[in-house]
């Protein structure tokens, strides 16, 4: 069976002989010590799985942060696993739960991210530039502007799960994870085996915006600690609504951007201060502050800068990724804020940000100079043209200065943003240099292509093919992709959106190189392995931060236009236009129902999509009220994409939308309404304050 | 409780428990693992079915309720041309789903060409909206299921002239 989309089994449909469910026992309080769990009387084949029966370690690793498998003593957010119950009927096995009691002594759990104490400091960096004292201090003109992002769930395909049974002499895992092997060695730990003696079988992942890195793991050292503890198969599949409660969340975030300008009105100085709630034990904590951090100036040049970022933890559930690690607060802040810099000059934003971008061979915040062209001009001068946004920009701003009373209506607005999605390594842990790829061509001339990072599936696997039969000049259909089976395939690193296109493609174009090279010189069967190196990684040092934070970029304007609701001022999109410099763009009609999908879910997450997850003792109505956008409230979603230039690498684009539309989206909405918004969605009572105020 | 009824044109019977939804109850007892039971809410609608020819959610449907009725479910419904019409659809237009809602997308449309033959992009969409899924590409669906509405009329002008 190939690695393709589709061609794996799903984790539900997942069965095997003998096989047992596992059920997790969750912690009431958010943050306290655990007194006592009591059970109750468990049926015969039905039995309690406790941290003692750990053969292993009671910890999981991941990127430099520890969290147990099972919570032992303490508990750092509501919902933490304490204990699972295991037995062969699932609603039995909820019933027995729904009986259990754990008692803590709860504290004062730490909610907050925007205000936070040290000790809630996971990761902190700070870049600064030139003097940006001075700077401010002779400015003509300045503004700060704060925004808030909440949390989003990934309404992923499948629920998270695991499910683990021995196969023979090893530990077999099933789940869909974006990292085999992180999976791998997890279990490894927690049974306290070498970690050849685990082996992990992906199955299908369908949609999963990031959010399958690391929680996968956790679940599969359970369901295989339960495996030992009952001698029995186990699956642990999370319904629904426990998913929504307990699974990683995107980070929130809270970011205040102050501006100096000069007296021609360009950037003069730049002071961005970060923080992002990233809930308990904090995994990933530094990838994502530092990304939020290297895109803090979004694609602006500036050459006075402060920025300061903070990964808070907070007793809530471990959040992070989302659709990408971190840039799209950024994005979402300076982009914005760069629209009331416009406003404020009274100057059309496609103009002001011309002045102010990126150039070929400006200053990165890391020193470098940027070494590809940004083609801002050619991208906003589509998206002007298709979305006619200059006549409707100047016609809204009128409309706005003139509006005398809430009650002067049409109440529309448009706004336009620019963002890039830097493609790479990640910036920190021990990830950087796990990516490899193997590549073997046979006397029949097929290839075969060996990679971790197939777990994904999908149109990336599509992407590999074309590059791999380019390069050897034989048929797409003569290239498949071995089954993602850790032991099988090399370690290719966590498989992100962005990465399997950049740099898992790139392993794959070496490697074929490699066998090409030697392809007439040396009999076939012939194996290449491509391992790839970091350029220059990151490095903070008090203040400085040096190296490169992305080995290619792809760029993208976004529109969006929209009118408030005559009567419920509901904000109702008109229109959305994305314009995408993605390089080379193997299949673009894919790429483009791929941009769509992600548009449409990025006007969800600007018009419904609301969790607090800061309220442990209410989640139920939560999960009822959280949906995704209804297809026939969308507006058109139209996607262009530049022309690439000859020998224009292939890049990712997935991030994009939630990159660019929110910063959009909010623009439009404040001038709709005439105020300052910062937080998307924006509910219906927030609204009409502000259109009373304005 | 024992439980008689039609599944995919035939007849069967079984023994079911009276918290058993009708999701549960196609998946564990007869094995039909083409609708998956997902968000047990009748929000995603990955667990759709046909009872007596509606559309309906099955983990929102209690199994005693169908007793007596006519269930297809995407193994059924696999077996009608107009299936194949949606399939073809679907693989004109490029379609690509996670390969999570597909089964549900299927039904979804199936019940909508079996009302209107042409149906208009707001109708799809319309329709669609009862599967919630992040795959979903909205301009794609709607060129899917015009040209499965359009495979299917040349079907049945085919068959009424022979």
């Amino acid at each position: 069976m190939g690695a393709e989309a589709g061609g794996r089994p799903c984790l539900t449909d997942f069965r095997a002989e003998g096989m047992i469910y596992a059920l997790a026992l969750r912690s009431p309080a958010a943050r306290g010590s655990i007194l006592s769990i009591r059970f109750p009387r468990l049926p015969s084949g039905y039995r309690a799985v406790l941290p003692a029966d750990i053969p292993g370690q009671n910890r999981l690793v991941c990127f430099g942060a520890e969290f147990p498998v099972l919570a032992a003593e303490r508990v750092s957010y509501a919902g933490e696993p304490v204990a699972l119950i295991a037995g062969p009927d699932p609603l039995l096995l909820e019933e027995l739960v729904a009986g259990s009691v754990v008692e803590c002594e709860a504290e004062e759990p730490r909610l907050s991210w925007e205000s936070f104490s040290s000790e809630q400091v996971a990761a902190k960096r700070v870049a600064v530039v030139g003097d940006p004292d001075l700077a401010f201090s002779i400015a003509s003109v300045t503004r700060e502007d704060s925004f808030t992002s909440g949390a989003l769930e990934h309404y992923y395909s499948e629920p998270q799960g695991a499910a683990a049974a021995y196969d023979y002499d090893k530990m077999g895992i099933w789940c869909a994870t974006q990292w085999p092997y992180h999976v791998r060695d997890s279990v490894a730990l927690a049974l306290g085996c070498k970690a050849e003696e685990v082996s992990v079988r992906p199955t299908r992942l369908g949609v999963h915006l990031d959010g399958k890195l690391w929680y996968p793991s956790l679940l599969a050292c359970q369901a295989a600690v339960a495996s030992v503890a009952c001698s029995r198969p186990v699956k642990i599949l999370l319904s629904r609504e426990e998913d929504f409660l307990y699974t990683p969340k995107r980070a929130r975030s809270s970011v205040s951007v102050r501006s100096a300008l000069d007296p021609a009105g360009n950037l003069a100085a730049m002071d961005v201060r970060i923080a992002l709630g990233i809930g308990a034990y904090g995994p990933l904590a530094e990838e994502i502050v530092s990304q939020a951090v290297l895109a803090a100036t979004g694609a602006y040049s500036c050459p006075n800068l402060r920025v300061e970022g903070y990964a808070v933890k907070t007793d809530t559930v471990p959040s992070g990724a989302f659709g990408g690690l971190g840039a799209s607060h950024s994005f979402f802040a300076v982009e914005a804020h760069a629209n009331r810099l416009a406003s404020l000059l009274g100057e059309d934003p496609i103009d002001w940000k011309s002045r102010n971008v990126l150039r070929k061979g400006s200053s990165l915040l890391t020193g470098e100079a940027l070494r590809e062209a940004v083609p801002y001009q050619a991208i906003t001068e589509r998206l002007a043209a298709s979305s006619d946004f200059r006549r409707k920009y100047a016609c809204y701003e009128l409309v706005r200065k003139r509006r005398s009373g809430a009650s002067d209506r049409p109440l529309r607005g448009i706004g336009l943003a620019f963002a890039y999605q830097g493609a790479g390594p990640f910036l920190s842990g021990d990830a950087s240099n796990s990516y490899t790829v193997e590549a073997t061509l046979d006397k029949e001339l097929r290839l075969l292509l060996r990679t971790s990072a197939a777990a994904s599936g999908g149109g990336v696997i599509e992407i590999w093919k074309r590059s791999a039969a380019a390069i050897l000049g034989i048929e797409a259909d003569k290239v498949s992709v071995a089954e993602p089976q850790t032991g099988e395939v090399p370690n290719s690193g966590p498989s992100t959106l962005s990465r399997n296109v950049t740099v898992v493609n790139r392993l794959v174009e070496r490697a074929c190189q490699a066998i090409q090279k030697r392809r007439f010189r040396d009999p076939l069967p012939l194996t290449a392995r491509s391992l790839y190196r970091v350029p220059r990684p990151i490095r903070w040092e008090e203040g400085r931060v040096s190296g490169s934070p992305f080995d290619t970029a792809a760029w993208a304007g976004a529109v969006v236009e929209l009118e408030l609701d005559e009567w419920s001022l509901e904000p109702r999109p008109l229109g959305a236009w994305l314009c995408v410099d993605g390089g080379q763009v193997v299949s673009p009609e894919r790429a483009a129902s791929s941009l769509r999908s992600g548009m449409a879910d990025a006007l969800g997450s600007c018009l419904l999509e609301r969790m607090e997850c800061a309220s442990p003792g209410s989640p139920g109505t939560e999960y009822f009220r959280y949906g995704l956008q209804s297809l026939r409230e969308l507006p058109a979603l139209e996607v262009e994409f530049l022309p690439a230039a000859k020998g224009a690498p292939v890049k990712g684009i997935g991030e994009l939308p939630f990159d660019a539309l929110p910063a959009a989206f909010l623009s439009a909405l404040s001038q709709a309404s005439g105020a300052a918004l910062s937080r998307l969605p924006v509910p219906a009572a927030e609204l009409i304050r502000a259109l009373e105020t304005s | 409780m024992n439980l008689s009824f039609i599944l995919n044109g035939e007849d069967v019977s079984i023994r079911a428990r009276t918290g058993d939804r009708l999701s549960d109850l196609l998946r564990d007892g007869f094995g039909l693992l083409g609708l998956q039971s997902d968000c047990r809410c009748g929000r995603c609608g990955r667990c759709l079915v046909f009872l007596d020819g509606e559309l309906v959610p099955s983990c929102l449907l209690p199994a005693f309720r169908v007793r007596g009725c006519e269930i297809v479910t995407i193994e059924g419904f696999a077996l009608t041309d107009e299936y194949h019409d949606i399939l073809d659809g679907f693989a004109e237009a490029r379609v690509e789903t996670c390969g999570f809602c597909e089964s549900g997308k299927i039904m979804a449309v199936g019940a909508l060409l079996e009302r209107k033959t042409r149906p208009s992009p707001d109708e799809i969409l319309e329709q669609l909206s009862s599967v919630s899924c992040r795959c979903t590409d909205p301009v794609t669906m709607i060129a899917a299921v015009q040209a499965a509405a359009e495979l299917r009329a040349r079907r049945l002008y085919r068959r009424a002239r022979q």
